[in-house]
């Protein structure tokens, strides 16, 4: 293999780069962590932080939201990932309306929707508001088209960025059928995009508000909100901690996309 | 794997794109149109429908008038187009560096492992927290404003000059530039995310081509890489610039009562207890929808005009 | 393969989140997991349809009202913030004591949501669809013309004092004034009149409670900035130009006054309905030091709120029960606790059943009694004045640092 020339000048301005990035991530961030350890008057403390986790009731709606958001990647790149294939393969045609779909939810007030799934659907004979259960589904249903708008355009420019024809060409001169080539040899070259896809899919659902506060559900948005909003120095702590225990969770996702393949960010 | 396969050529496969079975082609994507249908259409019928009523539920295109000449509603509109394209720019330039950083730049891997989650992360931040962190870091009181504002020389003359007062400077959080910033906080990470798997899915082998042709890094970039990911970036623009666009609870969050946004003009007539025209807010609500399938199909027809030495 | 392992991993995980969802969901302890029961549950256990009962008397009295809502199990209330009145005591108080479990949806929502949520959950009887309301005065009338409201009389009704409706549909639940609520751990010299408030030694440290375009405490304090500036009852732009001073001299800022700004001196100065002044300088104790003025040489403004029922009411008996309860003495009381001054104040102080430390945490009486308060006409039409002006009188235009 061809040793590739590596100049410093790659090295300096990536680096450089990414500094800016941390930079700006995480200085206003520091903002509202000195705020959240000042609930104790004086002195710097976690007092916020206790009163936040001694409460049970975080870490359910963080299970639940976490939980929802797992589902809610499975169920997006089960309906995207074969429907931008098909669109790549058979008809590029369909492509300006996909994609105009594909932003609605950005434009549709949440507000507007939320009670549109609630009319539609909270009557007879589906009833889908009555029980718990039931209203998970419906919920389900809200994340996967409020994400929709992320996954989609990582999906697009996963397989933009690969040569699907000639993959399925390939695969289906050496005999399969077109379940296998979906997932024996794209979803595989697509690591990378469906991850960066359930990332943001995942964090959008952990820090969705409407939905869950409208459709009385109990998710860790609305709790975040409902609970904090009378309060000065607990939202502040409460965000800290939703963000680390999301991150925490983002950076598992990452390991178990990455895991078991050669497939990885590779420097070039 | 990919490379050998270049070379394969494959007479079994028909290319069913054109053919006239063209029907069968739109079966593969049935099933997503139907779930749109089913779950985004008929439960937005409120906004497509009544966008053209009254309060009463008869027909009117009053609404529609209000949004082409109410000079409010005009001016809310270009506020809100302004910033969109101003943080789809900024946005993407930041996130595409960023990305470059994370996917070809040589950057330390837990710089990258610590960039990509955070992406996710910070990519669906939004509303109240975002709007805190930045005043609890850049507002009156925020900690960056009261350190520069503490750094203080003595004149000759015996008295204390300040001069890093970012307030006093004419810097205002409160206003389209505080909005930006605020706005790039999760725009910048869109733009990672987005187009990371497009950077990642620039080959090797091209970059050696070009370098074994005696071409610099920057003209691999402008005639090579760029190029190929041109349609990919217009994509992840467009995607920003939605985002922007519709974005609602940063901008009630920092700057409620004074910035005339879309979005915001809609909350007041949606959910507001003085405003109360939910019809109106509806047809504003038409209108974004409007701008952003104009939006879309110039994207389309420029991505067709660039990217057409491309396969897909 | 290792794809096919990885989709294999990806349906387990699946079966996996899908098991612990449903077991979430039975142990989520602050939803209520409503009944699968189909709606007909309350006429069948008691023969009285209480959605019809006018009063309580109507179906039974008092012990019944108490069988059928323990019965239905559950009340959904919305719009009811916790420190606002002290409704988490109240909601808490009322739960344990008839063992009904209480939703709260949308707890800082305003008035308008409440009648919208009504509206879109018109068939769904699920714990979306509130039961009770508390909204404010524009509502009422409005609520009742559009059918959204069921109307009762509770068995107090007759020492409320103040607004309500003749045939029982909305009736006033608590009073409050405008106050300015001061962080002084940040500002040392508290303003105590209106004026006071364009000092230049407040530039960039007013914060309203809203943005007047769509919040009813947000709009209120430029009605009441109007009164204190030579406007009147029918003539709000004094209040709105007094705001535009305001904001050009750079005191004002678009933040809403919440008590993180508050707390971190972002906006030390704000102006807020007195009981939620108050409330925030119970919860933050110090940290920072909050001080409630009342601001002088200017009309005081008062404002109230309504209860009211829903026409929908998916509970109609605890629905009912809550007023009961929140019109008792235990609910009133409640309110004090709260620093809002309840409606049937002057009858429980008759009978002294408030406890003398809670009175004195409230306005005095004669300030209330001199409060300026609008009329519903009045009120809307001020709404109206302030929404469709706001952007062109205060509104900054943007330029950047502007």
């Amino acid at each position: 293999m061809v040793k590739v020339m590596k100049t410093k000048n790659n090295n300096g301005w990536g680096v450089f780069w990414a500094i800016l990035g941390m930079l700006y991530f995480f200085v206003p961030l520091y903002g509202t962590f000195d705020f959240s350890l000042r609930a104790k008057k004086g002195v710097l403390s976690f007092l916020a932080y206790q009163d936040v986790l001694s409460s049970p009731q975080f870490l359910e709606h963080f299970r639940y939201s976490g939980i929802m958001g797992i589902i809610t990647v499975v169920v997006s790149v089960l309906i995207f990932l074969p429907t931008v294939y098909w669109m790549y393969l058979r008809l590029p045609q369909a492509r300006p309306v996909v994609e105009i779909i594909s932003i609605l939810p950005f434009i549709i007030p949440a507000i507007v929707y939320v009670f549109g799934l609630i009319s539609t659907f909270g009557r007879p004979p589906l009833f889908l508001t009555l029980t718990p259960f039931r209203t998970d589904i419906l919920i389900t249903v809200g994340y996967v088209i409020l994400s929709m708008p992320y996954m989609y355009r990582a999906i697009d420019v996963g397989m933009r960025s690969m040569d699907v024809r000639t993959l399925t060409e390939a695969a289906q001169s050496l005999g399969s059928n077109g379940f296998q080539v979906l997932f024996n040899v794209i979803l595989p070259n697509m690591r990378i995009a469906v991850l960066s896809g359930a990332l943001i899919c995942f964090a959008t659902v952990i820090g969705e508000l409407v939905l869950g506060e409208f459709l009385v559900r109990p998710a860790l948005g609305p709790y975040m909100v409902d609970v904090g909003r009378d309060q000065a120095y607990q939202p502040a702590a409460m965000a800290i901690i939703a963000w680390g225990l999301t991150w925490v969770c983002l950076g598992l996702i990452q390991i178990f996309g990455r895991g078991g393949t050669s497939q990885e960010l590779v420097g070039r | 794997m990919a490379e050998t396969l270049l070379e394969i050529k494959s007479p079994k496969v028909v290319d069913r794109s054109h053919s006239f079975d063209s029907l069968r082609n739109w079966v593969g994507v049935l099933p997503f149109f139907l779930f749109i249908l089913i779950f985004l259409i008929l439960p937005s019928a409120d906004l497509f429908v009544g966008a053209f009523q009254d309060k009463n539920g008869y027909f009117t295109f009053a609404n529609v008038i209000i949004l082409l000449t109410d000079p409010s509603v005009i001016q809310a509109y270009e506020i809100s187009l302004k910033i969109s394209v101003i943080t789809s720019i900024a946005g993407g330039l930041f996130g595409f560096f960023v990305a470059y950083a994370i996917t070809m730049g040589h950057a330390p891997r837990w710089m990258r492992n610590i960039l990509m989650s955070f992406s996710g992360l910070a990519a669906n931040f939004g509303g109240v927290p975002l709007a805190f962190a930045f005043i609890a870091t850049l507002g009156h009181t925020g900690f960056i404003s009261v350190f520069l504002k503490q750094i203080c020389f003595s004149n000759p003359s015996g008295a204390q000059t300040c001069p890093f007062d970012i307030y006093q400077a004419g810097f205002n959080l409160y206003s389209l530039t505080g909005l930006t910033l605020a706005y790039l906080y999760f725009q910048f990470p869109l733009m990672v995310l987005t187009i990371a798997p497009a950077l990642e899915g620039l080959k090797r082998e091209w970059r050696e081509a070009s370098e074994n042709l005696g071409g610099a890094s920057w003209q691999y970039w402008w005639h090579v890489a760029l190029p190929i990911l041109w349609p990919s970036i217009l994509g992840s623009s467009i995607l920003l610039f939605a985002s922007a666009f519709g974005a609602y609870a940063t901008a009630e969050a920092l700057t409620g009562g004074f910035i005339n946004l879309v979005t915001i003009l809609i909350g007041d007539e949606i959910r507001g207890d003085v405003l109360s025209n939910p019809n109106e807010g509806y047809a504003l609500a038409l209108g974004m929808i409007v701008v952003m399938a104009v939006c879309v199909t110039v994207y389309t027809i420029l991505q067709r005009q660039t990217g057409r030495w491309l396969k897909s | 393969m290792k794809s096919q392992r990885f989709g294999i991993l990806f349906s387990a995980l699946v079966m996996v989140a899908l098991v612990l969802s449903a077991c979430g969901s039975a142990a989520a302890t602050q939803v209520p997991a409503a009944t699968a029961a189909m709606p007909a549950a309350t006429t069948a256990s008691t023969g009285c349809d209480w959605s019809k009962a006018k009063s309580v008397a109507d179906c039974g009295g008092m012990d019944a009202l108490i069988a059928a809502a323990k019965a239905e199990g559950q009340l959904t209330t919305i719009t009811l913030a916790y420190n606002w009145c002290d409704y988490s005591k109240m909601m808490n108080d009322f739960g344990d004591k008839y063992g009904i479990v209480i939703a709260d949806v949308n707890p800082y929502g305003g008035s308008k949501d409440e009648i919208t949520a009504i509206e879109k959950n018109k068939g769904n009887k699920g714990p979306q669809a509130p039961d009770v309301l508390d909204i404010g005065p524009a509502y009422g009338p409005s609520g009742k013309a559009a059918g959204d409201l069921a109307p009762y009389k509770v068995s107090t009704w007759d020492t409320i004092q103040g607004s309500k409706d003749a045939d029982g549909y909305y009736y006033v639940s608590y009073y409050g004034v405008m106050a300015f609520e001061i962080n002084t751990t940040v500002v040392k010299d508290v303003p105590q009149t209106w004026q006071d408030l364009l000092k230049p030694e407040y530039k960039g440290q007013v914060g309203l409670p809203g943005d007047p375009r769509s919040s009813n405490e947000g709009a209120q304090s430029v009605y009441a900035a109007a009164m204190a500036n030579g406007g009147s009852l029918d003539n709000v732009k004094p209040g709105l130009d007094f705001m535009k001073q305001l904001a050009s001299s750079g005191n004002l800022l678009p933040l809403v006054a919440d008590p993180g700004p508050i707390a971190k001196g972002e906006t030390p100065v704000s102006i807020h309905w007195n009981y939620l002044a108050l409330a925030d300088k119970l919860s933050m104790a110090g940290n920072p030091s909050i001080t409630v003025v009342y601001p002088s040489g200017a009309p005081v403004w008062g404002g109230y709120y309504y209860q009211a029922i829903s026409a929908y009411a998916p509970h109609p008996a605890a629905a009912r029960l809550w007023e009961e309860y929140v019109y008792s003495d235990a609910g009133q009381n409640t309110y004090v606790d709260g620093f809002c001054t309840p409606a049937r104040m002057a009858d429980m102080v008759s009978r002294n059943v408030i406890p003398a430390s809670s009175i004195t945490a409230l306005p005095p009486a004669s300030m209330l009694a001199s409060a300026v308060i609008p009329s519903l006409d009045q009120l809307s039409a001020a709404k109206d004045f302030i929404a469709k002006n706001w952007d062109s009188v205060v509104g900054v235009n943007v330029k950047s640092g502007q």
